[in-house]
């Protein structure tokens, strides 16, 4: 169980275990790691017989990512991720004695596109189970259709708390019982960013993020969290560039004119590394003290180059070296071993949005979709992430993790140290709103 | 569309910046120009054009030579090699047909989808950038603002393919027949102009400098599967507020618009991108023919 201390600030260092034992890392390997996995699972002991279940043919998932165009690379990273968990599962008996399988179809980042994968995946595939989701934008639409199709669906990345704030919370909310997220959320991160904001030395802030509801939402909260929590900030400049802007000089040129103390960013993808590129050329982070990218890690390890400037601040929903466990330990080592790169958060989330379709199946004794939205339905779990819940609203109980960009030689990446984990719970969050009518999500 | 509190900060480095967007949006709308002007043929592929004299630029500097001028040169003289084989292969076929307009029109934009999937099946859909040339890769501040100074040779080049192109159309021998078979077709194939031959030209030269202005841009923008539908829509607002079949006016226009994507920004937080659509409006309201339509070049 997470403990919620909002008071609670647990300054991590990475981990000297991580240090000393990777100095000796000696790489686990895929093998072992899945033989170690499995003698943690308790395979054959199917109790329960009853559900979708039983006719020994394998247990079908539907994922949808992005695949194609500016963020494909959180697409690639997921498939990684399901990879990885289905060959672990069915190398260890898979679940309920049944092989999992997952179907991936591209999203390309539109909503329209995500529908008509999603329904296919439902109606001709007939998927047990979906998740998946990079775009706010595109869960914002997908939420309702699911609902409609009756069928469980993890969101494992797409962030806007719209989705998880209970239809009618808000005009905008979208969340139904159907809908789940594993990973954190906009309102989550953003918490975290204003925690961050609290300690710097900085008064005047800005912002540059794509002209959608995303990087409004990541805005709106900002201001929000800092007007509760008594942060001293004045918001001074804002852009909004399109999606797969090409030259985002001109942008940049009007940010730097306002001449802000800090800049919150929620560019991702490859938006995010044009940016930097481009930005460093101008002299931006010679003139900005601080910039928080709030979707960096995700955009960082998987690109070339890591393009996050040392010294600066980002958020990731799931940190390989934190928590320091043997679940979390075992699965970065095995990760890299297979990868040769630290897993990101979108291939944790997709790893473990597989595991959870395991438990719940397991747990239900077969596939039944109201059988397993139940199971869902404020279920404690554990996976590489560390320990949470999923609360009312459908919202896994994790922490924000903000931290500073640091290369790390043994690893060649970009890691987060040091770094940061505040928990993010429904109390918190309700609390650091303070009177705004932004939903938590939570 | 929301407005900035800030009173906007309008620095060299705006200009420069809004000169160079204009410059390669000169670069591909002069070449969409021509082709119509001389031809009749609206090319909606002149934006994939564009995009594959980047990527073949970038293909060249990464697989075959590291020298950026000599894969400026090739990536766009393989993008007019793809433009004469398209017109000679498809485009030409078209010229006599009752709905010719339209064919031209659906064709085209086959080509565009074409060149869309070529590009993502040869390169992926992520998203590359290069440096500038070492020897122009640094700072120049003016002013108080600061810009790379590379922007400033795709500004001088812009200005340099304007003077040649004009020099070319109005003094050499190619560039009168140039303009009298775009005066009067039928006249000059009786009098015994290649006209096929030439059309096939104009359509490689058109066809070069969208390349070019895709190479000579790859330093300062991402190259990605994107740009070819981004920036042909900007062209088109350019020729139509510059006057379709005007050199003079696809540089006013190109420039026009570049000034406004660069101080955009500066007034508005969101939506930049609709200001270009609205000045082609209100073009379009006062002076239907564009700025320069109409004016014999």
């Amino acid at each position: 169980m997470v403990t919620e201390d909002s008071d609670t600030e647990n300054k991590y260092k990475r981990s000297d275990a991580a240090e000393t034992g990777s100095g000796s890392r000696s790489p686990v390997g895929r093998r072992r790691f899945l033989q170690a996995a499995g003698a943690g699972a308790a395979v054959g002991l199917a109790g329960c017989s009853g559900g979708g279940g039983g006719d020994g043919g394998p247990v079908t998932l539907g994922a949808a990512y992005i695949l194609s165009g500016f963020a494909s690379l959180y697409g690639e990273e997921a498939e990684r991720g399901i990879d990885f968990a289905v060959s672990e599962i069915n190398d260890n008996g898979g679940i309920d004695g049944r092989d999992v399988e997952v179907i991936v179809r591209d999203t390309e980042a539109s909503a329209d596109t995500a529908i008509q994968q999603i329904r296919s995946l439902v109606q001709e595939d007939n998927v047990d189970g979906l998740f998946g989701l990079d775009s706010s934008g595109v869960a914002q639409a997908v939420a309702p259709q699911i609902s409609q199709l009756q069928i469980p669906f993890m969101i494992t990345h797409a962030a806007t708390p719209f989705v998880t704030s209970p239809q009618g919370e808000h005009e905008d909310s979208v969340g139904n019982e159907y809908v789940f997220r594993d990973s954190n959320s906009l309102a989550q991160d953003i918490y975290g960013a204003a925690r961050v904001a609290q300690e710097l030395d900085a008064t005047e802030w800005a912002t540059i993020g794509p002209d959608y509801a995303f990087g409004y939402e990541t805005w709106d909260y900002f201001q929000a969290y800092c007007d509760g929590l008594g942060v001293e900030a004045e918001f001074t400049a804002e852009q909004f560039p399109a999606l797969a802007t090409s030259d985002y000089r001109p942008f940049i040129s009007s940010i730097l004119d306002a001449d802000p103390d800090a800049v919150l960013t929620p560019l991702w993808g490859a938006d995010l590394t044009t940016f930097i590129g481009q930005a460093e050329s101008a002299g931006w982070f010679d003139q900005i003290d601080h910039t928080l990218f709030s979707v960096g890690m995700g955009t960082d390890l998987p690109s070339d180059g890591s393009p996050l400037p040392e010294g600066e601040y980002a958020s990731t929903r799931y940190d390989p070296f934190v928590p320091d466990t043997e679940t979390n330990n075992s699965f970065r080592d095995a990760y890299y071993e297979e990868y040769e790169s630290l897993p990101t958060y979108n291939a944790e989330g997709a790893y473990r949005a597989v595991h959870l379709y395991k438990e719940a199946i397991e747990s239900a004794g077969g596939t039944d979709a109201s059988a397993l939205v139940d199971e869902f339905t404020g279920m404690e779990h554990s996976g590489p992430v560390g320990d949470y819940r999923f609360s009312e609203t459908n919202q896994a109980t994790v922490a924000s993790i903000w931290g500073t960009v640091t290369y790390d030689d043994e690893w060649e990446s970009n890691v987060l140290d040091p770094v940061n984990r505040y928990e993010a719970g429904p109390d918190v969050l309700s609390e650091a709103l303070g009177d705004s009518d932004l939903p938590t999500g939570i | 569309m929301s407005f900035t509190p800030l009173v906007p900060l309008i620095g060299i480095s705006d200009v420069v910046i809004g000169l160079s967007l204009g410059s390669r949006l000169f670069l591909i709308a002069v070449g969409l120009s021509l082709i119509f002007g001389v031809l009749g043929v609206l090319n909606f592929a002149h934006g994939g054009f564009y995009m594959l004299g980047a990527y073949v630029t970038l293909a060249v500097i990464s697989n075959v030579v590291d020298n950026f001028w000599i894969a400026v040169v090739v990536g766009a003289l393989a993008v007019g090699v793809v433009g004469a084989a398209i017109e000679f292969s498809a485009i030409r076929r078209l010229y006599d047909r009752v709905d010719s307009d339209l064919d031209q029109l659906i064709v085209t934009f086959g080509f565009v989808l074409v060149i869309h999937e070529a590009v993502r099946f040869i390169w992926g859909s992520g998203s590359y950038s290069i440096d500038p040339p070492d020897v122009f890769n640094f700072s120049v501040t003016l002013g108080g603002s600061t810009f790379n100074a590379y922007r400033l040779v795709v500004i001088g080049l812009a200005v340099g393919v304007l003077v040649a192109l004009w020099l070319f159309i109005t003094r050499t021998y190619f560039g009168s027949l140039v303009r009298g078979t775009s005066s009067d077709r039928e006249m000059a194939a009786m009098l015994g102009v290649d006209v096929p031959r030439l059309y096939t030209g104009v359509f490689f030269l058109g066809s070069v400098l969208a390349g070019l202005g895709g190479a000579l841009s790859a330093p300062i923008q991402a190259t990605s599967p994107a740009l070819g539908d981004q920036v042909i829509i900007d062209a088109f607002i350019v020729v139509v507020i510059g006057g379709l079949g005007s050199m003079g006016g696809a540089f006013v226009g190109a420039m026009l618009i570049g000034m406004m994507q660069s101080l955009g920004p500066q007034f508005i937080s969101a939506g930049s991108i609709a200001i270009p659509f609205l000045a082609m409006v209100v073009v379009l309201l006062l002076r239907p023919e564009g700025l320069f339509g109409g004016i014999g070049e």
